[in-house]
């Protein structure tokens, strides 16, 4: 009897057991793959982001003839009208293209004027390191709710500005001649309402070189 | 017929007394709702004032507030939140010790049905917290990375104090900080410490730097309370005038250290807004509202000699 009830408490047990593991055993190649899938690769995030959704999204932009007039005629209508802004500061985003003939080059910046007979600059293109935010920020295409960790969504930035910097200002920096016509598509950020916007800084996600007519 | 003369004289003389004094008796019995103001740290008073706005923000709006402080200890911030659930809270504004650490709080909040907002510091996850509202480090330490380059030069050695490593703010600010500096090969870090956010910490962490490393040029410390304690150590070692400090936070000392020349930039947060935005967000939430961001970012303003003026009270003038 004695017996009996052994065997029946030992094959409950042996059933919690089973049913409620103490422990698992999982293969180390197993365990390292999951821990490497569970890492964020920010380089590999931005590359797919920016082949499918940014480069995807240029036709969004809103056009430089019509966004710089508005700019100059009412900076706060502007705004209003074609920024975006995120979350509680005065800052906010323009996402926009057009067609510019390259009127100066530096090391710093390539400024284009965006009127068939104008000679001022009224876009500014960045020649060197790229930073800040206004790549991730410019489109609605990515919300920082989305990151249980904002450290992820800041990497994001520096990946994009470094996609910047490796695949379009190479590029950008052999086509931009004085006199060159130029088409481009980029994100700009403004500090805030009060902020110089002639040139408006746009950081380019795409140029092209256009022929001279 | 005197005696039914009295007995109605008797309950009208007690009608009047009880529309007197009921309404009083009333609001005692009706006691207000409670808000929890959890802070990691009072120790510091960038945390006082993210505090005490929160908690008089909460009393404007109508409720009993109290301020508990975690003291950077996940374990007595996990103590505070079992006496606020235990205690009938109705909104906790939290300011977390730790983005992984401070997470089963927030659950066990959540699970008992009491909403968390979170200020300026984040936990990692987005399940948990009603809604956070952090200081956007990164983008501020970018502005302030760049500055540095502008006003040290592109040559030179220089230190950084860290904040509290398991802090996401600690390394928000220190990538967004490199993010711009490491583009310079000619500035070299030849010290990087945690100074825990701690004024006295950042304080003996900048003299022994200094001990080792002489000729750096400047330090960048990831809140302003270190950088009044590597200040502290550059008067003391007669360096203050070569060595550039640059801070983060806007505290007042030393919004008013930038505006005497002593110390260079600092990044302006805004705990202000944040405590305030947090305390009516808590209101909506407790008046029937649901949909909140998850993450609102509050932008961080680069504060330097040339445009001190428009800074001071933990915000813009």
């Amino acid at each position: 009897m004695r017996a009996l009830r052994w065997i029946s408490f030992m094959v409950v047990l042996a059933g919690l057991a089973w049913r409620f593991p103490l422990f698992h055993v999982v293969p180390l190649q197993q365990a390292v793959a999951e821990k490497k899938a569970a890492t964020f690769d920010p380089t590999q995030f931005a590359g797919t982001f920016w082949t499918n959704r940014l480069l995807a999204s240029l036709d969004k932009a809103v056009s430089a003839t019509v966004l710089l007039p508005a700019i100059q005629s009412d900076p706060a209508a502007a705004k209003k009208q074609f920024a975006r802004s995120v979350g509680m500061g005065e800052s906010y985003f323009y996402f926009v293209a057009g067609i510019g003939r390259v009127v100066s080059v530096s090391d710093d910046e390539i400024l284009l004027a965006v009127t068939a007979t104008g000679t001022n600059a009224d876009i500014s293109l960045p020649a060197g390191p790229v930073f800040g935010n206004a790549l991730r920020d410019s489109t609605s295409l990515l919300n920082v709710s989305d990151y249980p960790n904002s450290q992820d969504f800041n990497d994001i930035s520096a990946a994009l500005n470094h996609l910047v910097e490796t695949t379009v200002l190479p590029t950008l920096r052999v086509q931009a001649k004085v006199g060159a016509q130029l088409s481009f598509a980029g994100c700009a950020e403004v500090a805030d309402e009060s902020s110089d916007l002639k040139p408006l800084h746009v950081v380019p996600v795409m140029t092209r070189l256009l022929p001279n007519l | 017929m005197k005696t039914p003369l009295f007995k109605l004289l008797l309950a009208a003389s007690l009608a009047v007394l009880a529309s007197l004094f009921l309404p009083t008796a009333s609001a005692q019995t009706a006691a207000k709702d409670k808000i929890a103001v959890v802070v990691s740290t009072l120790n510091n008073p960038w945390f006082v004032v993210l505090g005490e706005t929160a908690k008089a923000r909460a009393v404007e709006l109508g409720y009993d507030a109290t301020i508990f402080d975690s003291q950077n200890d996940t374990a007595k911030e996990a103590a505070n939140f079992e006496n606020i659930i235990a205690g009938g809270y109705k909104a906790i504004l939290f300011n977390p010790t730790d983005a992984n650490g401070s997470i089963a709080s927030v659950l066990k909040a959540k699970a008992a049905g009491i909403p968390v907002f979170c200020i300026d510091r984040e936990i990692n996850a987005t399940n948990a917290a009603t809604s956070q509202m952090l200081s956007d480090s990164y983008s501020g330490c970018v502005k302030l990375g760049q500055y540095f380059v502008k006003t040290v030069g592109k040559e030179g050695e220089y230190a950084e104090l860290l904040g509290i490593v398991g802090d996401n703010n600690t390394w928000n600010r220190s990538k967004g900080f490199h993010s711009v500096v490491d583009r310079y090969p000619g500035l070299k870090m030849v010290a990087q410490q945690s100074g825990e956010f701690d004024r006295a910490k950042g304080l003996e962490v900048m003299e022994s730097i200094l001990q080792a490393h002489p000729n750096i040029k400047a330090v960048f410390c990831g809140n302003d309370a270190m950088a009044m304690g590597a200040y502290q150590a550059l008067v003391t070692a007669n360096k203050a005038d070569v060595v550039k400090v640059f801070g983060f936070d806007g505290a007042d000392d030393v919004v008013k250290l930038i505006a005497e020349g002593k110390i260079a930039a600092t990044g302006m947060q805004f705990p202000k807004l944040m405590a305030r935005q947090a305390a009516e967000y808590a209101d909506s939430y407790v008046k029937g509202k649901r949909d909140f961001a998850q993450k609102i970012p509050v932008p961080v303003e680069l504060v330097t000699q040339q445009n001190v003026s428009k800074y001071g009270d933990y915000g813009k003038k």
